[in-house]
């Protein structure tokens, strides 16, 4: 290569590298001040897009929030019977599993196939309905006392609980331990209301629910299996 | 080599989808062909960690899928286009291709060039900022395709990659493909044999759940040499004849 061919590479890899450059910062999308700082915290740029993504995704989030609120009603409805409460986070979870699972989230064949793990973006999934419905929740009580019960009962501190569960997944690198934390901070939280209010032993001594109970974790069981379950190749 | 495969099975209920595949490939264009209902999606998923094997050994870039730290490097070097290819119809290209950029764990930084080298490789470049609903099937096709090497793959996986592309687009893809295959490994599972003839340095046929056939295509021509086997096209004609071959040997056990 003589110098004239040299230098005319040099000037073509200059014009492709500018125009690369050019094309990158005209496309590129600059990161909110939420996804900025939630990618800082979880250590993980993907992970704070799957955050903030997740009330995006209508369909799912729609589905989602109608199981999240249908489980805060039936957790706060005061029957004295505390197995319900301590239940609904796993009804929830299993709608969330399902909304943002293989029968509708369309991209969950590749998400599996992704560096991040599937359930560190299910728990993202988690706290982003629970976080967005508790602040359509807080808007609500502010407009009328109907809601006050079911925001502060439910959606406040399972958004907690959530938050809690993706620190110590964060932390431990590992949405199991992560899943553990949330559902020990919300079974310690029900379960002191309920022995401060002692209903916790009358619900527990109670054998007429111990079948219904059985059943209802057997339903929540089968849900989260086929939420999370691989679908079948065409070939 | 950056696949290792002994063994591997896959089983759907009653149904076995993948029955013992014995495969190993090097940098280079692989070729995947077979019928419908063969085992392909079902082996290249797995090479994708998408599912794991019922029994066999799977070992891909040196690594051990089955553990999470492996699978986790696998996945960061691995691309991936699904037969069928979910999006979300609000995102943009832009979008679409950086968000499975950060899902791959690539340097924040470096992700808005690499993003916009892929979206520029498969041709959208005057797409980038539109909405995924308003791409046409061979569009949404190439911004699959443009995910898939957004982090320049050391093992590169599709399935049915020219489907709903036109002519011109599929030339210009066999192009992309064997610039890929020179350094990294792609598999390449397709119906198309003129595919596998421009672009495929070597070729696995498949027929319920087995590998009937590996060689270079060149080999695949020669097998129809003194067989009546149909087809337009020489490749054609050795396919047609592998599996000819294979479903009398099928036939002959039964």
């Amino acid at each position: 290569m003589n110098a004239f061919e040299a230098r005319l590479e040099a000037e073509l890899v200059r014009v492709v590298t500018e125009r690369g450059e050019a094309r990158a910062r005209a496309w590129s999308r600059r990161p909110g001040l939420v996804e900025r700082a939630s990618g800082r915290l979880l250590r993980s740029p993907g992970l704070a897009r799957a955050l903030v993504t997740t009330p995006s995704l209508l369909l799912p989030w729609l589905i989602a929030s109608a199981v999240v609120l249908g489980a805060g009603a039936a957790a706060t409805l005061g029957t004295g019977r505390p197995l319900v409460a301590l239940l609904a986070p796993a009804v929830a979870a299993a709608g969330i599993a399902y909304a943002y699972g293989p029968g509708i989230d369309p991209a969950w064949e590749l998400s599996r196939s992704m560096a991040v793990s599937d359930r560190m973006v299910l728990l993202v999934r988690a706290l982003g309905v629970f976080a967005v419905d508790a602040a359509l929740g807080l808007a609500a009580s502010a407009a009328s006392g109907t809601a006050v019960g079911i925001t502060f009962g439910w959606l406040v501190p399972m958004t907690a609980a959530c938050a809690l569960a993706l620190a110590v997944a964060t932390v431990a690198r590992s949405a199991n331990a992560g899943v553990a934390a949330g559902l020990a901070g919300w079974t310690i939280m029900v379960l002191s209301s309920q022995v401060a209010d002692g209903q916790f032993t009358a619900a527990i001594s109670n054998s007429a629910l111990i079948l219904p109970y059985l059943a209802f974790t057997a339903v929540c069981c089968v849900i989260a299996l086929t939420a999370t379950r691989a679908p079948r190749g065409t070939s | 080599m950056n696949v290792e495969i002994a063994g591997l099975t896959r089983r759907f209920g009653r149904t076995q989808a993948v029955a013992g595949v014995d495969l190993s490939a090097g940098p280079g264009v692989f070729g995947l062909l077979g019928p419908n209902g063969a085992g392909k999606t079902s082996l290249l998923r797995m090479m994708a960690t998408v599912i794991p094997p019922s029994s066999g050994r799977l070992r891909l870039l040196g690594r051990d899928p089955g553990g999470y730290g492996p699978r986790r490097e696998i996945r960061r070097r691995l691309g991936y286009l699904p037969q069928n290819l979910g999006y979300y119809p609000s995102f943009t290209v832009a979008e679409f291709v950086e968000y499975f950029a950060l899902l791959k764990e690539m340097p924040s930084a470096r992700v808005p060039a690499a993003v916009a080298a892929a979206i520029e490789r498969t041709g959208l470049g005057d797409k980038a900022r539109a909405r995924l609903r308003t791409l046409s099937g061979g569009m949404l096709r190439r911004a699959g395709i443009a995910q898939a090497i957004v982090n320049e793959p050391e093992l590169l996986l599709l399935d049915e990659p020219t489907a709903g592309l036109d002519p011109e687009q599929r030339v210009a893809f066999r192009a992309l493909l064997r610039e890929c295959g020179e350094h990294a490994t792609v598999v390449v599972s397709t119906h198309l044999v003129e595919d596998v003839g421009a672009a495929c340095s070597e070729v696995a046929l498949m027929n319920q759940g087995r590998i009937v056939f590996h060689g270079t295509p060149a080999e695949l021509i020669a097998r129809a040499d003194g067989t009546d086997a149909a087809g337009d096209a020489p490749l054609e004609r050795g396919y047609s004849a592998v599996l000819a071959a294979a479903r009398s040997a099928a036939g002959a056990r039964a």
